[in-house]
């Protein structure tokens, strides 16, 4: 058996930043990705034009290029125009978890989007056609014929995008985020263990991402209840 | 788990966070008559800023910061931050003073301004016990000395012992592994890297440090200071009179002997 020489807790209390701020940034995602693949995919050409320059611009910067520029650089920009409005020296703080999960969820919102767009895009047209002809509304149509089918279509790529995403919170750590992978390494530098505690931490990723695959095969089996597999 | 370890470690957490989180907005202008100063440091540079298993910040940086904050008059918060973010984080505000084992470079002094330094580690010489070696320039002629490449300590053996044969490595551990095993007589590194990174450790247990120990501001460079945001020379001023006060005192030997039987202070300018 492991020895982690009465730093057990960093494992129990690093996964739960981890998962918390995970978990807050899925609806993030997915508010972001459904506007986004809307955006695309909508006659509208600013909507398409900003929805193209969101996925362009965040699936081409580094994820931890992103953390900096929104915890650091909005604040120092936020700091110096508040004080060339005010004269006087301002501190603006940003919470550590609400700008990693705001960043997170921005991110991987732009993922998101294009898993939505290859949902939207593989329902048949005559879906909407079907459903405005027999009086459904819009919105009523979108809530109860087009959504369930895009989110049967969608959820595989929103499984990928989740595990990619609980990864990505180890990049948080830069943000003053006690997660998973940096209480791992303030203990493993405290008693020169590292390969003992990167081995924990690597086995706490591994059963966050059985236990959500488990989910998602649930969750993909009730989206597809009623279908016949071909 | 038990629930104090628990408590401790949510305590770290929130103060993570919380430091950080709550004020929104706060001038900078303070109430009350002890100035509030928030303090950075990293929590994973052991034995100089460590956390330790009941998830309290220890250490040689974090008695200092509390020691040069009685000496102010301060009341002092400590944020825990990863060091890749440790120098953005003090621009941003987010703490005002860095107190992380940070030495002082020309290319930091770029971005923010440093105290004077609050310790110098010196370099120092390590040989088996009762090896005998007279430490001189002429007493260690012939004498094989292991070193990393590339660092301050090769530039200074090779100027100050040029008559030693100096052989180098990739890595401190293979210099202290070649000591074992024998083929070098002597290695020569930073004091505190030597003492915790080999001498506390079981294949260091035969030996010890040799010699005084070497501080040479043109090879060595200036220590370790506080990091202040650049422009605040009224912070900057208090922390280097607290220095000097906890100097003066018996504070600072006191914080000293506890972590170190040598003297981290180094050389007074």
């Amino acid at each position: 058996m492991l020895d982690f020489k009465g730093y057990e807790w960093v494992f129990w209390e690093g996964a739960k930043i981890t998962l918390l701020v995970g978990l807050s940034a899925v609806p993030v995602a997915l508010v972001l990705g459904l506007l986004g693949a809307w955006g695309k995919l909508a006659g509208n050409p600013i909507a398409r034009a900003i929805a193209g320059i969101y996925t362009t611009i965040v699936r081409g910067v580094p994820e931890l290029v992103l953390i900096l520029l929104v915890y650091y650089g909005v604040t120092i920009l936020l700091q110096q125009l508040l004080k060339l409005a005010t004269g006087g020296d301002v501190t603006v703080d940003i919470d550590p978890f609400t700008a990693g999960t705001l960043t997170l969820g921005v991110i991987y919102g732009a993922f998101t989007t294009e898993v939505f767009r290859g949902a939207f895009l593989a329902l048949d047209r005559g879906q909407t056609e079907a459903a405005r002809a027999i009086g459904m509304s819009r919105t009523l149509a979108f809530r109860r014929v087009i959504l369930p089918q895009v989110w049967r279509y969608a959820l595989p790529g929103l499984g990928n995008v989740w595990l990619v995403l609980i990864k990505a919170t180890a990049l948080m750590s830069v943000v003053q985020l006690p997660e998973l992978m940096r209480m791992a390494d303030v203990a493993a530098r405290a008693v020169r263990m590292p390969f003992t505690f990167y081995f924990g931490a690597s086995i706490v990723y591994l059963l966050i991402t059985i236990v959500s695959l488990q989910v998602l095969h649930r969750a993909e089996a009730r989206a597809n209840r009623g279908i016949r597999r071909a | 788990m038990d629930m104090r370890r628990l408590n401790n470690m949510t305590k770290l957490a929130t103060v993570a966070i919380a430091t950080a989180a709550i004020v929104g907005l706060a001038t900078s202008a303070s109430a009350g008559d002890k100035r509030h100063v928030k303090i950075g440091t990293e929590g994973a540079y052991p034995p100089f800023n460590a956390i330790d298993s009941n998830g309290q910040l220890v250490g040689f940086d974090i008695d200092i910061a509390k020691a040069l904050c009685d000496a102010a008059n301060f009341e002092c918060e400590f944020v825990v931050q990863d060091w890749d973010g440790i120098i953005p984080g003090l621009i941003a505000k987010k703490y005002d003073a860095i107190v992380a084992s940070m030495s002082i470079t020309d290319q930091r002094k770029e971005v923010v301004d440093f105290t004077e330094k609050y310790y110098q580690t010196p370099a120092r010489f390590v040989a088996a016990k009762g090896a005998g070696f007279d430490i001189s320039p002429d007493g260690l002629a012939g004498k094989v000395v292991g070193v990393q490449r590339a660092t301050t300590h090769e530039r200074f053996l090779r100027a100050k012992f040029p008559k030693a044969e100096v052989r180098t490595y990739a890595t401190q551990d293979e210099a202290n592994a070649d000591l074992v095993s024998g083929r070098v007589d002597l290695v020569m590194a930073d004091s505190v890297a030597l003492l915790d990174g080999f001498l506390k450790t079981d294949p260091g247990k035969d030996f010890e440090f040799v010699g005084p120990g070497y501080n040479d501001p043109k090879i060595h460079g200036e220590g370790t200071g506080i990091a202040i945001r650049k422009g605040e020379d009224d912070l900057r001023q208090a922390f280097n009179a607290a220095i000097d006060k906890i100097r003066a005192d018996g504070t600072y030997k006191k914080i000293n002997a506890k972590y170190f039987d040598f003297d981290v202070y180094g050389p007074t300018s």
